[in-house]
């Protein structure tokens, strides 16, 4: 009997998915459109370089979601599994605007 | 309708559609409770090949508060998953379906129950639980109610649980209701008369998906407290069903998705109707979001509902006492949102304290009435709506007389309602229309409308 369902699906396509890592940025546009494009214009150029990011501790069962949930403060919300955690960086949150403009 | 697409988000998403919840004392069983939460608006008995079936990304809840805060402190979750035996055919069957391990059912779906308590402990009850399938017709399944029957299960733990398709027990003349309240049979008296003519179930032949859990008293009461005295305050439940979705969704462009994040409530439901006429348009979906601990919140839609300043309005001279009527509706917020306290009713109180929340409110102490009354409490009948709600209890009829003004002398005794407002129906004389069916045991719903039948020839 083929058992065939989509949750199960998506776990064994996480797998492979964990092993590259997935970041799927959202960011949130609800920030004033003027104020964004004020922080934007400040940005440093973004290359087209990938840093080099150090190994994973421990690889992922789940897929990784970030959300970008203040733009201005730079809060990002991670989503993996049925778990939600927030951290703030700036700095991320920059690189990802300027990649998006 | 009750809450079928009552709301603009939830309306988009079908298997996440809280729309009935019932709660009651069991009939046949009264040492017991029966708690339904059904899912899945409007379905077509045809609606094949992919006919229809909970949601395996969808976390089904029901709740149980038992000390009156508003916040639950039993909730019994439900996710299901889906078994496909043979993905190349596009068949829902291959063959007729006599059990529910048929090698004929292709597409076959299966269950987990968790009890968690109010410190969070979550204890899986039961899991590989079996729905029936659809009622396809009589090739494919022949023995419908033998199906049906064989996915009611035992649990170890005393409760007895079904989840799967059921015909709907909700019934209302929806096509009048939004026809701007052009009740049938009273079209003679409205703003642009028109003929009368008997009501329409706009519900009619069509199912739903339900879960149904019958629970001993004991297991829901506070301390295990044995509900025998109506007046105890341990003696009234406030239930209610939520589904949640995970935050984050995302379609992979490959046919799939991924879902990542906690769960959050896209859809709840307690007392019946009040998303769907108290709530207005520009909060439906935020109020499927809130908790009914806070549902204070929205208290002035129950104090100054829109329904009530519509009735005078559409039907000139017939609700003139209503119409003069400008207090907060004291006696729906009573209701509907801490239920009715001793001493208003002789005998009966389902009051759960100050807290406002929309929970439906069930006495367990009152014993099932020997002789219902389809307007439960307006009836006479303690047992029925809003006494926690019967699958059968006419609720639009209650809720409409009670907005129409019929309740007011509860909390305000000058008041004199008008005539109409004992007579306003949804049907004339209120009855369970024609076609609606249920079943004496649990789960108590009728058996569903088989596709080859409906829509008939």
């Amino acid at each position: 009997m083929a058992k065939v369902t989509r949750r199960g699906f998506i776990m064994q396509s996480s797998a492979s998915i964990a092993t590259i890592g997935m970041l799927a940025a959202l960011p949130t546009l609800s920030a004033a459109p003027e104020a964004t494009e004020a922080a934007v214009a400040e940005l440093p150029a973004v290359t087209n370089s990938v840093t080099e990011l150090p190994a994973v501790a421990a690889p992922l069962s789940a897929p990784l979601i970030a959300h970008v949930s203040d733009l201005a403060t730079g809060e990002i919300s991670l989503l993996v599994g049925t778990q939600e955690i927030t951290y703030r960086d700036s700095e991320l949150v920059t690189r990802l605007l300027r990649a998006v403009h | 309708m009750s809450s079928h697409r009552e709301a603009p988000e939830i309306s988009k998403d079908p298997v996440a559609d809280n729309t009935d919840v019932y709660a009651f004392v069991s009939p046949d069983r009264p040492d017991t409770v029966t708690l339904i939460a059904n899912f899945i608006p409007l379905e077509a008995p045809d609606g094949g090949p992919n006919f229809y079936e909970f949601g395996e990304d969808v976390l089904y809840e029901i709740h149980i508060d038992h000390n009156g805060d508003g916040v639950a402190e039993i909730t019994y979750q439900f996710r299901f998953q889906v078994q496909v035996r043979n993905p190349s055919t596009f068949l829902y069957n291959t063959g007729p379906i006599t059990s529910l391990d048929s090698p004929n059912w292709n597409r076959r779906q299966f269950y987990s129950i968790t009890r968690v308590d109010d410190q969070g402990h979550s204890t899986t009850l039961a899991s590989g639980l079996a729905c029936p399938p659809c009622n396809i017709g009589p090739l494919s399944t022949p023995n419908y109610a033998e199906l049906a029957q064989m996915a009611v299960h035992k649990l170890a733990s005393g409760e007895t649980v079904f989840a799967g398709q059921r015909a709907d027990g909700f019934y209302v003349d929806l096509g009048a209701v939004f026809d701007l309240l052009d009740l049938r049979p009273f079209q003679n008296l409205h703003v642009m008369p028109r003929h009368p003519a008997p009501g329409v179930n706009g519900l009619e032949d069509v199912n739903v998906h339900s879960i149904a859990i019958q629970v001993p008293k004991t297991l829901l009461t506070q301390g295990g407290y044995n509900p025998t005295n109506p007046h105890d305050p341990r003696s009234v439940i406030g239930v209610y069903a939520s589904a949640s979705r995970q935050k984050a969704l995302i379609f992979d462009g490959r046919g799939d998705m991924v879902e990542s994040g906690p769960f959050v409530q896209v859809s709840r439901l307690g007392e019946p109707l009040i998303n769907e006429v108290i709530i207005p348009m520009g909060r439906k979906d935020y109020w499927n979001s809130q908790d009914p601990r806070d549902d204070r919140q929205f208290v002035e839609y129950y104090q100054h509902p829109e329904v009530a300043s519509l009735l005078p309005a559409l039907y000139p001279g017939v609700f003139p006492h209503l119409a003069a009527y400008n207090k907060p509706r004291a006696d729906l917020v009573a209701i509907l949102l801490t239920g009715i306290p001793s001493g208003i009713i002789p005998g009966f109180q389902n009051f759960t304290g100050k807290t406002q929340a929309d929970l439906l409110r069930l006495n367990l102490a009152i014993p099932p009435a020997e002789k219902p009354n389809i307007l439960g409490l307006l009836g006479g009948d303690l047992a029925g709506f809003p006494n926690g709600r019967r699958v059968f209890d006419d609720v639009v009829t209650v809720e409409l007389r009670a907005i129409a003004g019929l309740t007011i002398p509860l909390v305000d005794p000058h008041f004199k309602p008008d005539a109409a407002a004992s007579v306003v129906s949804d049907f004339s004389p209120p009855q369970i229309p024609p076609g609606v069916h249920y079943k004496q045991q649990f789960p108590y719903l009728g058996l569903p409308f088989s596709g080859f039948d409906v829509p008939s020839a």
